[in-house]
């Protein structure tokens, strides 16, 4: 029993190690007070992301579920886990540079965002609807803080309420739903729910339905896709801009984790190929297909009219996810893989491109398309990065966006029947080129109000490139990220 | 366990009815507070239905979950007052109609 539950807490090493961290902080910030203002507090995150980086590659190489299992270890868990340290580590990075986070308060950030950390972590590993619910729950909770940081600011504080608000009534309906599951199936594990849902042979009454919609919702809201994305403009501009840069990469992919394990492991079962197929009386892949072209086309339409460009991509980001739904409709290896290729690519360009807007944010004080005049010609780096970023995000090739956006409408075109959902694709890549181009416009064409010497401080600069560096280069050479999605997919448990 | 089918039917009743409420208060309401109570009566809803589920199907797995879902509640609703009060710091009302910054 002991040497079991040792094991169960081995496989888990990630978490713990992120938890040791937490505490080590939380120490330190009593019996020091001194460290709230200097930079520990950002090494001490960026190492225990490092640590917990590391045990999860050397941790449970065959996959397996564990804690009576509530719990997976599989190549899914491990890709998202690889996910969000790197994007906690990046955004707490980019946190200690920017003046909207003041200094008297970084530790707090610190704890905040490892918290969150954590609770994504469980996100991905969750395999039981009662350890997905306390996922989310951690996630969101401390989101609502952490979106209302700068505390004597009253759009930050509305946007903080403004998710609390919604937050709540869809985790509400999300566990109306579980509720509903349970009450259906008798268990919350994944597996057994899948066990009752085959032994139906199709003959699902209405109270699975409802339970299904109240599911979505919930699950929508966190990854911000139709008709639960209303929030993500309101919350991002008002957010502080390091906090909406992780938001927008962060607890989103945490929620397509979630989305991608329910999809494959409950309402679908694995074929011999090692493909999936989904249960009997289910069949979700038009509804997915007009979830994903409703995303698209409302985030991509939306954006037009905006000159704020903090909710330009907000809007983008819906419409991104809008994309890398379209790899669930096919539910094959294909589309799978150019759901993981996409993410990557998605963590990179996105980080990079609001954090051009935080230094924009950080010398301005705004971020409207005018705050952007001419920064192009005063701060060639990141006028050069930012092109990069948003070349990428529109998916014009050379740029990693590109080998993501062929990916996705490949494995859509390749399975049939869904060749309008392609080209729906292809027309809202093509609308999404007028608002993302609007930016560059700003801060290459227009001349500059007055004459001012400006420049990027090495540390942005470091950040900034080193986020380029892997737009280009996935856009050109991609094999191996190709070749670790596969062998991710081949893990599944 | 024998449990009377009558108390299953008025309990899913009083479910639904409860979770509708607190739905139909959060579109309505105004208030800030108010509404942060809504979604606590749609949580509760909720927990009534886990406690009668569990007892029907004979699974403690339901008593479980409410537990978690209390106490999710209970942390949901401190971060809500203490944004709330911020909230009425800054602008002296908690009446969301007050609230309009955030419009693009």
């Amino acid at each position: 029993m002991l040497g079991e539950t040792l094991h169960n807490i081995k496989l888990l090493a990630p978490e713990v190690c992120l938890t040791l961290f937490l505490c080590l902080l939380f120490v330190v910030d009593g019996i020091l007070p001194k460290m709230r203002t200097n930079r520990f507090s950002m090494i001490t995150t960026v190492v225990g992301c490092l640590a917990a980086l590391v045990l999860t590659c050397k941790v449970g190489q065959t996959p397996e579920a564990y804690f009576g299992g509530m719990v997976v270890n599989d190549g899914l868990t491990k890709f998202f886990r690889y996910f969000f340290y790197f994007t906690a580590a990046v955004s707490c990075y980019l946190a200690f540079g920017s003046n909207e986070i003041e200094k008297q308060s970084r530790m707090e950030f610190s704890l905040l965002l490892l918290c969150t950390t954590i609770g994504m972590g469980i996100m991905a590993t969750a395999s039981n609807l009662l350890v997905l619910y306390m996922g989310i729950e951690m996630v969101s909770i401390i989101s609502f803080v952490m979106a209302g940081f700068k505390r004597d600011n009253l759009r930050s504080n509305e946007a903080s309420f403004k998710y609390l608000v919604f937050g709540g009534v869809a985790s509400g309906l999300m566990i109306y739903g579980f509720s509903l599951m349970y009450g259906l199936t008798g268990s919350l594990n994944y597996p057994q729910i899948a066990a009752y849902l085959t032994s139906t042979q199709g003959n699902l009454g209405l109270v699975f339905w409802l339970a299904l919609v109240l599911i979505y919702g919930g699950l929508a809201y966190k990854i911000s896709a139709f008709p639960m994305h209303f929030w993500a403009p309101d919350v991002y501009e008002g957010a502080p801009t390091p906090v909406a840069t992780f938001f927008s990469v962060g607890p989103k992919a945490a929620g397509f984790a979630a989305f991608i394990r329910i999809f494959l492991t409950v309402f679908s079962v694995k074929t011999a190929e090692g493909n999936w197929q989904m249960i009997n009386g289910i069949s979700l892949a038009h509804v997915i297909a007009i979830i994903s072209a409703l995303t698209m086309l409302v985030g991509n339409l939306s954006a037009i009219g905006q000159t704020n460009v903090k909710r330009i991509l907000a809007f983008s980001s819906i419409a991104h996810v809008g994309y890398m739904l379209m790899g669930l409709v096919t539910l094959d290896r294909s589309g799978l893989t150019a759901i993981i290729f996409y993410l990557i690519a998605y963590c990179a360009m996105n980080l990079g491109a609001f954090w051009v807007v935080s230094v924009v944010s950080n010398i301005r004080g705004r971020e409207d398309l005018d705050a952007f005049r001419g920064l192009g010609w005063s701060m060639p780096v990141l006028g050069t990065c930012m092109a990069v970023f948003i070349f990428s995000l529109t998916g014009i090739p050379m740029f990693s966006g590109f080998i993501g956006k062929f990916l996705i409408f490949g494995s859509v075109i390749k399975s049939g029947g869904f060749l309008w959902l392609a080209l729906l694709g292809v027309l809202n890549s093509v609308v999404s080129l007028y608002y993302y181009v609007k930016i560059l416009k700003s801060m290459w064409l227009d001349k500059p109000e007055s004459q001012e010497s400006l420049s990027l401080s090495f540390y942005h600069a470091v950040g900034l490139v080193g986020l380029a560096i892997p737009t280009i280069v996935l856009g050109l050479y991609f094999t191996p990220i190709l070749e670790f999605a596969e062998r991710t997919l081949s893990n599944i448990l | 366990m024998n449990f009377p089918t009558s108390i299953t039917y008025w309990s899913h009743f009083v479910t639904i009815a409860m979770f509708a409420l607190g739905l139909l208060g959060f579109l309505l309401r105004r208030n800030a507070i108010v509404v942060l109570m809504c979604i606590e009566l749609m949580l509760n809803a909720v927990n009534l239905f886990l406690i009668e589920t569990s007892m029907r199907t004979n699974t403690p797995d339901g008593i479980i979950l409410v537990v978690f879902v209390v106490t999710v509640a209970a942390a949901e609703v401190a971060v809500g007052l203490g944004i709330i009060l911020n909230l009425y710091r800054l602008k002296g009302t908690v009446n969301l109609d007050h609230f309009k910054s955030l419009q693009g």
